[in-house]
């Protein structure tokens, strides 16, 4: 088995770190080996960041070099298409529906252009996270909808019930009832897209 | 986690991070003192120390600088205790007077010096190898290759360390800190041992002529060291087909054993975690083959030590290296899959992914809603208006770096820390224009100081504006001398820099709160024609806590925030708090601008410099 790389790509505070730590223990759970490359120091505040998750039989190496992700995971659109080169043309984007504009920037491409050059250079799918994690009960959780969203591509191996066993470990109380439903709703959204994708 | 990421009984699996896994080590060794000043990649591993050192009974302490850290460490050594000190490469400049004299010395109880290269310089201003240094300082230098090891490995270089009683270097790399593996937990060890004095002057005092027999015996350890390393469990040697030998150094072993994968192919390996010194008896086997291949990040190390042993033993073996690897950057499992293709003589087509099909507008990070130094950054920049001034913008490290970006271009130079000062001084000396420094208070104790000092000695006509916020914020907020607490949040005496400042000999110390723009500007703006007049320093202190502890405290203590709004009919659409200010809370929508509540962090700064008086506390009417 070659190694699998799943990228994960959003503006630093989106709770990149969270999502990759957590994939990663619930791949370890699944009996692979994985390697989280991680981004700390100054790209967290507010600048863009990129977090790879890989796992195999053998120990892969936590870096994810341009044509190697097997899916590309985006909390927000011109970060989703700064990865794009990351992905395999045959890779799939699941991308979180939101445009963040960097403050002072001077030429930001629209919404609408985003969504249809990702759409053109490879498999995608777009969710709009922040009502459901509205819905879940804190929009701070469009990362676990992301995460659950995640589980639902047959691209990689993470199962929904291995990250719901992480996550409970990991949050208690009201926070961990929160993400759990965010996680739920993020999967199940993402099955429907994926549906409607493979039928049109 | 109930006691931190790296508590727990033998036999424990965490997906833990490189420097996570560093730090477990020596809990496992266990260490009697940490000490560090922190730094991007190293600074997890004091932190990891840091949450479990009441439960494992050991000191731990954030020094004012890599010096101090090196030094305090070498104390505990010396009272046959272990230590471990940790700091990001180019920290190692600091600390390097003492670590030369170290190379001479030796150490009783075991000494790591963990030293995190920033291969790519992620977030640094420079690609050093510290490999290097260990050169250098005679000091040998160790490299895991993936985490578990970096545990494994971190923890038996005690031992290493007392049996030959030298310190070592534990060099490892951003994408082995920063990235998480499975790691077993081993037993804790307690050594049961005394702290004690080890009184030897002829060995710690470094005079003539004993410092010419240290040198000697140094040299003679080193050569030890590079005959017992052949057979240390850390390197090893495993068959393969054909023959061209592969050798991976350190962290890029975990780009050549995927490499290899990926190729399919099996091709005699050498794996080696001892870079300096390289084993003789490993040298030996290398050169035993025709065709060798050396696989390692940065500068060539390895391939230099193995060219040597050719030399001496009269081989001529083809030795590859960096014409395969690229000496800049970091490495790859693609990059090393290209280049051991080339040597083994098979196919290898990189693969390529789709372009993005957009420009893209790039996204520096930038300071936080809330921050004081926008806040400073402003009000000096109006001060130097009214005082009829184009400053040169002397700057240092840490988040207030990012006043380089646009707006504010407040950066006419960034060097290493304390430069701002230093670099400032030779420039003023000759300029007719002011120059004013920013320097970070965690900056200020690390290296300020003492060019503080020379300012006021040598009369410098320099403004030094102290961008205080009262922790060391770019590396996450770990506490400094002018914090009020330690390591673990407890009470400890709070150091006044504008007390020092004063105690330097400076006259001219005024203290404004950041957010008091107005303040902040007219004290500047003294500042700028005192220097003028009198050729002397001046400092500012602009003082605001860091944003993101205060919020943090805040929720802490179930306070809210009182977020911001503009009022549309009282909005000229001026732009001065989008684009003159720069909050990235603040929005245009239209002709007009919009908080982002979700982003406001209540400072309410856009509110007190809106020329229309547009901006209010949400919830209140205009
Ligand atoms: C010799 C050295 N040690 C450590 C660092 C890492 N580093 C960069 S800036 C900084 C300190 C920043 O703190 P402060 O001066 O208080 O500024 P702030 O980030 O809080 O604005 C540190 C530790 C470095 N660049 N060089």
């Amino acid at each position: 088995m070659r190694p699998r790389s799943i990228v994960i790509a959003g503006v630093g505070g989106q709770g990149l770190l969270t999502m990759g730590s957590l994939l990663g223990e619930a791949l370890l759970r699944q009996g692979y080996k994985v390697s989280v490359g991680e981004v700390h120091g100054l790209s967290q505040r507010g600048g863009s960041v990129v977090v790879f998750v890989r796992y195999a039989e053998y120990q892969p190496s936590p870096v994810v070099a341009p044509g190697e992700g097997d899916l590309l995971v985006g909390l927000e659109l011109i970060e989703a298409a700064r990865r794009l080169p990351l992905l395999s043309r045959s890779g799939l984007a699941v991308v979180n529906d939101f445009l963040l504009p960097p403050p002072a920037a001077q030429r930001v491409p629209s919404r609408e252009e985003l969504v249809a050059s990702i759409g053109k250079a490879v498999r995608s799918v777009f969710i709009e996270a922040l009502p459901l994690a509205e819905k879940a009960g804190s929009p701070v959780a469009v990362n676990m909808v992301m995460l659950g969203a995640l589980a639902a591509c047959r691209s990689v191996d993470v199962s929904l019930e291995s990250l719901k066993s992480v996550v409970s470990a990991r949050f208690r109380g009201a926070v961990g009832a929160i993400n759990l439903r965010a996680l739920e709703l993020g999967y199940e959204e993402a099955l429907k897209k994926l549906g409607e994708e493979a039928q049109g | 986690m109930a006691g931190g990421s790296i508590s727990g009984e033998a036999g424990t699996r965490r997906l833990l991070l490189g420097n996570e896994a560093i730090a477990r080590g020596a809990v496992e060794a266990g260490i009697s003192a940490a000490t560090a000043y922190p730094g991007t990649p190293s600074t997890e591993i004091v932190e990891a120390l840091a949450e479990v050192a009441e439960e494992y009974g050991f000191y731990v302490e954030w020094s004012t600088n890599e010096k101090v850290a090196l030094e305090v460490a070498i104390g505990v050594s010396m009272m046959g205790l272990r230590a471990l000190t940790a700091m990001k490469h180019v920290g190692l400049n600091v600390a390097s007077d003492p670590l030369m004299s170290l190379g001479y010395t030796g150490v009783v109880g075991g000494l790591v010096i963990v030293t995190a290269d920033d291969p790519n310089a992620h977030s640094s201003q420079n690609e050093q190898d510290n490999r290097i240094y260990g050169m250098h300082a005679y000091i040998p230098v160790f490299e895991p290759s993936g985490v578990q090891e970096a545990k494994d490995m971190a923890r038996e270089l005690f031992d290493l360390s007392e049996k030959y009683s030298t310190a070592v270097l534990l060099r490892t790399t951003t994408r082995l800190s920063h990235s998480r593996g499975e790691v077993v937990f081993g037993e804790v060890s307690r050594p049961s041992r005394e702290a004690r004095f080890h009184r030897d002057p002829e060995r710690w005092a470094l005079l003539p002529p004993y410092n010419l027999r240290k040198h000697r015996e140094t040299l003679e350890r080193i050569e030890r060291l590079r005959g017992d390393l052949s057979s240390w469990r850390f390197n090893w040697f495993a068959e393969g087909d054909g023959d061209t030998l592969v050798v991976s150094a350190g962290a890029a072993h975990m780009y050549v054993a995927e490499a290899l994968e990926t190729l399919g192919v099996k091709p005699p390996l050498l794996k080696v975690s001892s870079v300096y010194p390289f084993p003789r008896g490993l040298a030996e086997k290398a050169l035993e083959f025709e065709r060798i291949v050396v696989v390692e990040e940065l500068e060539p190390v390895v391939e230099h030590q193995l060219r040597v042993a050719a030399s001496e033993a009269g081989k001529t073996p083809k030795i590859f290296g960096k014409e395969l690897f690229p000496r800049v950057g970091e490495l790859n499992a693609q990059l090393v899959a290209s280049g051991l293709a080339r040597a083994l003589g098979v196919k290898y087509e990189p693969p390529q992914g789709p372009p993005a099909g957009v420009e893209l507008p790039p996204r520096p990070p930038t300071l936080c809603p809330g921050c004081g130094h926008r806040a400073a950054y402003y009000a000096v920049k109006l001060a130097a208006m009214r005082a009829r001034s184009n400053p040169v913008w002397a700057n240092d490290i840490g988040c207030y770096t990012l006043g380089f970006y646009p707006p504010f271009r407040m950066a006419d130079f960034t060097w290493s820390m304390g430069s701002a000062l230093g670099i400032g001084m030779g420039i003023s000396r000759f300029s007719k224009e002011p120059v004013v420094a920013f320097i970070g208070d965690s900056t200020f104790f690390h290296a300020g100081v003492p060019g503080l000092i020379n300012a006021v000695y040598n009369r410098y006509p320099i403004v030094v504006v102290v961008m205080d916020n009262e922790v060391t914020a770019m590396t996450g907020h770990q506490p400094h001398p002018g914090s009020g607490f330690g390591p673990l949040g407890e009470p400890r005496p709070r150091v006044s820099i504008e007390g020092l400042a004063k105690a330097c000999g400076v006259e001219f110390v005024e203290v404004v709160p950041a957010y008091d723009v107005w303040r902040a500007r007219d004290a500047t703006e003294r500042a700028i024609r005192y220097v003028r007049e009198k050729g002397l320093p001046a400092v500012v202190v602009a003082r605001q806590r860091c944003a993101l502890v205060e919020l943090r405290e805040k929720r802490r203590r179930g306070e809210k925030v009182t977020v911001y709004r503009v009022v549309e009919e009282k909005c000229i659409g001026c732009g001065v708090c989008v684009d003159r200010f720069a909050c990235p809370a603040i929005v245009r929508e239209g002709r007009v601008v919009k908080i982002l509540p979700e982003l406001c962090a209540g400072c309410g700064v856009c509110a007190t410099i809106c020329p229309a008086k547009a901006i209010v506390p949400a919830g209140e009417s205009a």
